[in-house]
């Protein structure tokens, strides 16, 4: 089964993609770029200040939104996993990786972005408002921080926006009456934007619906995104250290530190684990720190009974015994000998791993336990949505959709590399 | 042995067994079903800390007077209910009541004066931790406010009592309308262990209603009690509360009929509730209100016991910013879908004559609040989006209790509504428990809560200034002039002129904005036409409910 | 186990949260609330607050709920049955439809049959049961009203004959079984396929089809319970975790049992109930595994009486 598309293909495709679609966002980005670079010499600790995590956030957008297509293309013929044929998972597994480093490109909006909510209110999927935009007392800076701040506040989207107002319809006499779902505003015309003596109106797509606070659900789910490669990264990290370490201490010199870490592990496992999650975090509070801590610690015990029986099994190993002889401490033995035989059922584990926490992440904001950051996570969507399930279907669907392809995807790659470990498994 | 055959057989009968039970009997006569969101702990008034355990409890157990509500005044009126009639003494300082001598204990045992005189006492005795310890300020009481039963009641004869109340009170029906219970059947057990033995034993109850069966976590089902004289042979038969913690699921069996009636159903249900014929749809003006509270006084001195102005909100003109900024109006209309109000101040539109009408609610106007901020010092110097005066910069977590919808949907307006105005702020939401705990503490710098205005009103609790007796100002709220006021409101016994004081007061709250009135809620009661004779007040739905009647 | 307790017992005391709150009328005077803190045994030092509870625990009193106000142990009674039967039912489903279905794609491997289950069993095993239940809810009961969304019986349920009430349980089930079951089926399916496909490519299964054995006794006798074993230790898991409530299901579905009862607790800060809930589960956990084994060494010496012969 070897389909002509690879996945270098399909990288290029969507930084492309999103190049043409944001060719405005970008150039402002890099011409944002170069007055902050121009600044730093000028007015050091002003320019320090001003660095904040969404705007290097869509700096680095803009950078790697140029770079990556460039390496990809260059490095496709040496690199040999730009080569694998596209499908189901690995496609699955680029969209979603893309979505967590350009999601401010990919999101249309920011994902907490409200205005005239009565008039954006759960709207169903593909519906559209006009927008009509006002005019801003902003004179042309000048100066370069003038500049900067002009530039900024074009480039990092906020969650309001007070020069646009959304509405039905627009109908312009001596003032401007704007029509909002059985609301009438009335403004002066001497507010509103005018070019060429006409109104200046766009249209702003809502491509998956809104929610509750019209606000955008595609943008949503792409931040969405975020969290869920975060939490999973994060928490599969610290299990891997703590199974790998704790598995080596207790394989390695056997004997009583052995039982008693043997013995404890088998209390975890005997304990349901979503229990003492909720618990913990309920007792401590939840934060998306604590639940990325919280669901390491409750994930590492498979990990450690796969080192423990491999470093059993190897301490009885010739080659073992004489790495050990001529002197290797206990670390270089670990990175040395031991990781790179246990690598392949590791790196299973882990891929399956990521998979169950990215679905305990999502059962926890569902219950309400959750991340609590301003970002959505695609577990909290569902459980806002369910308040609205019969006037609402699309709060639901697209979070859930995303949920089930990247746990799919994430079991799918799970069982592709095993079968690259172990290839007589092909049968 | 063929499996597939033996399965199909086993799929065939389930679905016929499924669709057999395809509802039958879905109205039984003369039943009513109301929807409750949690399961009872008790069925005794002693224990009854919900509202749902108080309509429950007070329609086993009878109290001395019952209340009726006054539309055009905002009041309470006393209506006979075991007491047949009373007369004041001159100086309201003492009360005569004339018992009822035909009500019997469900176990045949008369009621009589005795079971009043030591319903107090159990209510009362600290011993026992019932739902109204602490409550009983007009009465004569000990250092532990059990209530000094010698001094306050003479037994004139069984059905008879006088109750003398403590000097220079100023006491209400509402300080005897509690449901009473039978001393015979507790008398012999230990008050120390009520709360625990009183889930075994079998409730012996005088109401309009009995205890049929508890079906913990599925229904409390009551039938009607045909010895009891609030009986009416067109009455309901049966009055199910049927436990449906889901709020969406409440809302479908509502429509399907298989619950009568529900109360607090959220605004946003109303449109399509109303769509359904079967249906009436009944708001009524809340006496709940949510509001934004900024704290007063600074935490850290406050745990030094100190009380100093807090460092951002100890400003009467950064709270009055807060509150042009936020556009109550939105929530009200998208939340509530305008079954509900913009707040002006703690006084529920309920109360008609204690309400002061003249004072309107501050619009939303942003430009407004950011004059305001500007004029008072605030400016955005480093122009990173946030305001500053001096070192201190405009930014505070805004702290909302989790699982509430409504109180998140405004949360997230007010933190975007606050940040166009130049406020950093971030919403984190805790599990009610710590919530309240730090609230109480005072602990918290900005956050948002609700209050259910007493009936009859009491505006001293939460807002007098002294924080280690009236614990409710949570907010920290410093005023000699308004401490000035509610202590005459404290002592006038004219109504009028109390009105006249709650008017001036409610002035003070307004120029202080102490905290930000959000908005009051109206409690939206949905219930099957077939329920006639229902009257919905501010006291409840479910009050008075042996007066309805079924059509068929 | 003990550990566990303890660990468990230490958690809660060190978190922040008050339980005394719930029993006090913010009427109060703080003097007051503390002496009625003091009632509840909250203000002695942690270690006598630790051996009191020991204590207890080893007579089997977990002390009273303070939400409830009834022994923890009444408390549970009145959810574990529910969470029993219910999670026994969802096993059974699982491990029987895993079963046949793997059964019959075994007969025809690559056949139509099997490989649309395959796909599908990958599908339903990355559903979160959470996203299941909520479209179950949305599809059957809001669009198409077949099924009840919440609980467990209707409400003129004292008025049915049994087996009204029988079928009115299940009525409420259905859903409830789908969420809970589908991942599980999905599971055992995998696992079954792949070990029954296994049995089948060994030798001694071709020694027997020469000595003219049918295949179905070959299937019956031979196969299955060579598949089935390594598959017991997995379900006497399962069986453990199930046990424990059901959580995410109990909470959509609005059933009354020993997950939500858990959880419910923890929120409130009801300490005995919370370390009782989770003692009962952990036995459970414990006796479920216990089980597993047995009745593994009792199907190796069925093995074992099979190769014999």
């Amino acid at each position: 089964m070897t389909s002509k598309l690879k996945i270098w293909h399909l990288i290029i495709a969507i930084c492309i993609a999103l190049l043409l679609l944001n060719y405005g966002l970008v150039i402002k980005t890099y011409s944002l770029i170069i007055i902050y670079l121009q600044i730093i010499p000028e007015n050091y600790p002003r320019a320090i200040s001003q660095i904040g995590f969404s705007l290097i956030d869509s700096c680095a957008s803009a950078i790697l939104v140029v770079i990556i297509p460039i390496f990809v293309y260059l490095l496709r013929k040496r690199v040999k996993i730009f080569y694998v044929s596209l499908n189901f998972t690995s496609a699955a597994i680029i969209i979603l990786i893309s979505f967590f480093i350009f999601a401010p490109f990919a999101a249309s909006s920011n994902p907490n972005f409200q205005q005239n909510i009565s008039e954006t209110k759960l709207l169903p999927p593909f519906s559209s408002v006009e927008v009509i935009h006002l005019k801003r007392n902003e004179k042309p800076e000048q100066n370069l921080i003038g500049k900067f701040f002009n530039l900024k506040k074009e480039v990092v989207k906020n969650t309001f926006d007070e020069s646009i107002i959304f509405a039905d319809s627009i109908v312009i006499t001596k003032v401007a009456t704007i029509y909002q779902k059985g609301n009438q505003v009335i403004l002066p015309k001497d507010t509103i934007l005018f070019s060429y003596g006409k109104p200046v109106i766009t249209k702003k797509l809502f491509l998956f619906g809104t929610d509750e606070f019209g606000r955008d659900i595609y943008s949503r789910l792409v931040y969405g995104a975020r969290i869920s490669l975060f939490v999973g990264l994060g928490s599969v990290t610290i299990s891997l250290l703590l199974g790998l370490s704790l598995g080596f201490l207790a394989g390695y010199p056997g004997g009583f530190v052995d039982t008693i870490i043997s013995r404890v592990t088998d209390m975890f496992l005997s304990f349901p684990a979503i229990f003492l999650v909720i618990l913990i975090l309920a007792l401590f509070g939840n934060s998306l720190f604590t639940v990325i801590i919280v669901l390491g610690f409750s994930g590492w015990m498979s990990l450690f009974k796969i080192v423990r029986s491999e470093v059993v099994s190897l301490k009885q190993k010739d080659f073992f015994i004489s790495a050990k002889m001529s002197g290797l401490s206990g670390y270089r033995l670990l990175t040395k000998e031991v990781l790179p035989l246990i690598l392949a059922p590791v790196v299973v584990n882990l891929v399956f791993q990521y998979g169950s926490v990215i679905l305990a992440e999502a059962a926890l904001s569902f219950l309400g336990l959750g991340t609590g950051s301003s970002y959505p996570s695609w577990g909290a969507m569902i459980e806002a949505g369910q308040n609205y399930l019969t006037e609402a279907w699309w709060m639901i669907v697209p979070p859930g959709l995303c949920l089930f392809v990247t746990l799919y995807a994430a079991n799918n790659l799970g069982k592709e590399i095993n079968l690259i470990f172990n290839p007589r498994l092909k049968g | 042995m063929n499996i597939k055959r033996i399965s199909f057989l086993i799929l065939f009968l389930l679905i016929a067994f499924l669709s057999s039970c395809n509802k039958e009997n879905s109205s039984n006569s003369n039943r009513v079903i109301i929807g409750i969101s949690s399961d009872i702990e008790s069925t005794n008034p002693l224990f009854a800390f919900t509202p749902n355990e108080g309509n429950i409890s007070e329609l086993l157990y009878l109290s001395l007077v019952q209340f009726d509500w006054d539309k055009q005044k905002g009041e309470l009126i006393p209506k006979p209910m075991l007491a047949k009639d009373w007369y004041w003494n001159a100086d309201s300082s003492s009360i005569t009541l004339d018992l009822r001598n035909d009500v019997y204990w469900s176990d045949g045992v008369q009621f009589t004066a005795n079971d009043v005189v030591y319903s107090f006492d159990v209510y009362s005795d600290p011993v026992v931790q019932s739902s109204l310890y602490g409550t009983f300020k007009n009465f004569y009481t000990d250092t532990s406010l059990h209530i000094d039963i010698n001094k306050t009641f003479t037994v004139e004869s069984p059905f008879k009592i006088k109750i003398n109340f403590k000097k220079g009170s100023i006491p209400n029906f509402v300080d005897i309308g509690l449901p009473l219970i039978p001393e015979h059947v507790f008398k012999n057990v230990d008050r120390k262990n009520l709360i625990t033995t009183e889930k075994d034993m079998k409730p012996v109850t005088d109401g309009p209603f009995y205890l049929s069966n508890w079906e913990k976590n599925q229904a409390i089902i009551l039938k009607a009690n045909k010895k009891s004289f609030l009986h009416k042979s067109s009455g309901l038969s049966e009055l199910i509360f049927k436990v449906v913690p889901d709020y969406s699921s409440r809302i479908m069996q509502l429509k399907r009929d298989e619950i009568d009636l529900t109360e607090d159903s959220e605004a946003g249900d109303v449109a399509q509730l109303k769509n359904i014929s079967s249906l009436i749809i009944s708001p009524i003006d809340g006496r709940d209100y949510d509001y934004a509270a900024w704290n007063n006084i600074d935490p850290d001195a406050y745990k030094r016991n100190k009380i100093i102005p807090n460092k951002i909100f100890g400003d009467e003109k950064v709270r009055e910013a807060f509150t042009y900024a936020i556009n109550r109006q939105e929530i009200v209309h998208d939340f509530l879908n305008d079954l509900g109000q913009v707040a002006s101040g703690p006084v529920s539109p309920i109360f008609k004559n204690a309400l002061d009408t003249l004072l309107k609610p501050l619009p939303y106007d942003p430009d407004e609040a950011k004059r305001i901020l500007a004029a008072d010092g605030w400016k955005d110097v480093n122009q990173d989006g946030v305001l500053e005066k001096g070192n201190q910069k405009l930014s505070f977590t805004f702290y909302i209790p989790s699982g509430n919808p409504r109180r998140k949907y405004a949360a997230t307006i007010i933190k975007n509504d606050l940040r166009k105005i130049g406020v950093d702020i971030k919403i984190e939401s805790l599990e009610p428990q710590v919530f309240f705990q730090r609230m109480f503490a005072h602990e918290l710098n900005a956050w948002m809560a609700g209050w259910s205005v007493p009936i009859p009103l009491d505006l001293k609790s939460p807002w007098y200034s002294d924080l280690k007796n009236t614990p409710l100002n949570v907010y920290g709220y410093q005023s000699k002039a308004a401490d000035a006021l509610l202590n005459l409101i404290g002592h006038e016994k004219s109504s009028q002129q109390r009105d006249q004081l709650y008017k001036k007061f409610q002035e003070l709250i307004y120029k202080d904005n102490p905290v930000t009135f959000l908005y009051w809620v109206d409690n939206i009661v949905a219930y099957n036409r077939r329920i006639k004779n229902i009257s919905i007040t501010p006291l409840g739905a479910v009050e008075h409910c042996w007066n309805w009647s079924i059509t068929k | 186990m003990f550990l566990l307790i303890s660990f468990l017992f230490f958690l809660l005391r060190i978190s922040p949260g008050d339980p005394s709150l719930k029993f006090i009328s913010p009427d109060l005077s703080p003097k007051l609330a503390a002496k009625i803190r003091d009632s509840f045994n909250l203000n002695s030092s942690l270690v006598d607050q630790y051996k009191a509870f020991l204590i207890n625990l080893v007579r089997g009193n977990f002390g009273i709920s303070y939400t409830y106000r009834m022994p923890v142990l009444s408390v549970i009674k009145d959810y574990l049955p529910f969470t029993l039967i219910f999670s026994s039912i969802s096993f059974l489903i699982q491990i029987i439809a895993g079963f046949f279905l793997a059964l019959f794609s075994v007969k025809k491997i690559n056949g139509a049959f099997d490989k649309t289950i395959s796909k599908l069993s990958l599908i339903a095993y990355a559903i979160p049961s959470f996203v299941l239940g909520v479209s179950l809810i949305l599809v059957f009961s809001s669009a198409l009203n077949l099924f009840p969304s919440s609980g467990l019986s209707s409400f003129d349920f004292s008025s049915f004959s049994f087996f009204q009430r029988l079928s009115d349980y299940a009525f409420h089930l259905v859903l409830p079984l789908i969420t809970l079951s589908l991942s599980g089926v999905a599971v055992y399916y995998k696992y079954l396929r792949e070990n029954l496909e296994d049995v089948y490519n060994k030798t001694f299964v071709l020694n027997l089809r020469a000595h003219g054995f049918t295949e179905k006794e070959i299937t019956r006798k031979h196969v299955i319970p060579n598949a089935i074993n390594p598959l017991i230790s997995v379900a006497g898991v399962e069986l453990g975790i199930l046990f424990g409530g059901a959580l995410v299901t109990e909470v959509i579905f609005g059933l009354p049992g020993m997950g939500r009862l858990t959880v419910n607790a923890i929120l409130s800060r009801d300490y005995p109930l919370v370390i009782g809930c989770t003692f009962i589960s952990g036995v459970l956990v414990i006796l479920s595994n216990l089980a597993a084994d047995l009745i593994k060494v009792r199907v190796d010496k069925r093995l074992l009486k099979s190769t014999l012969n």
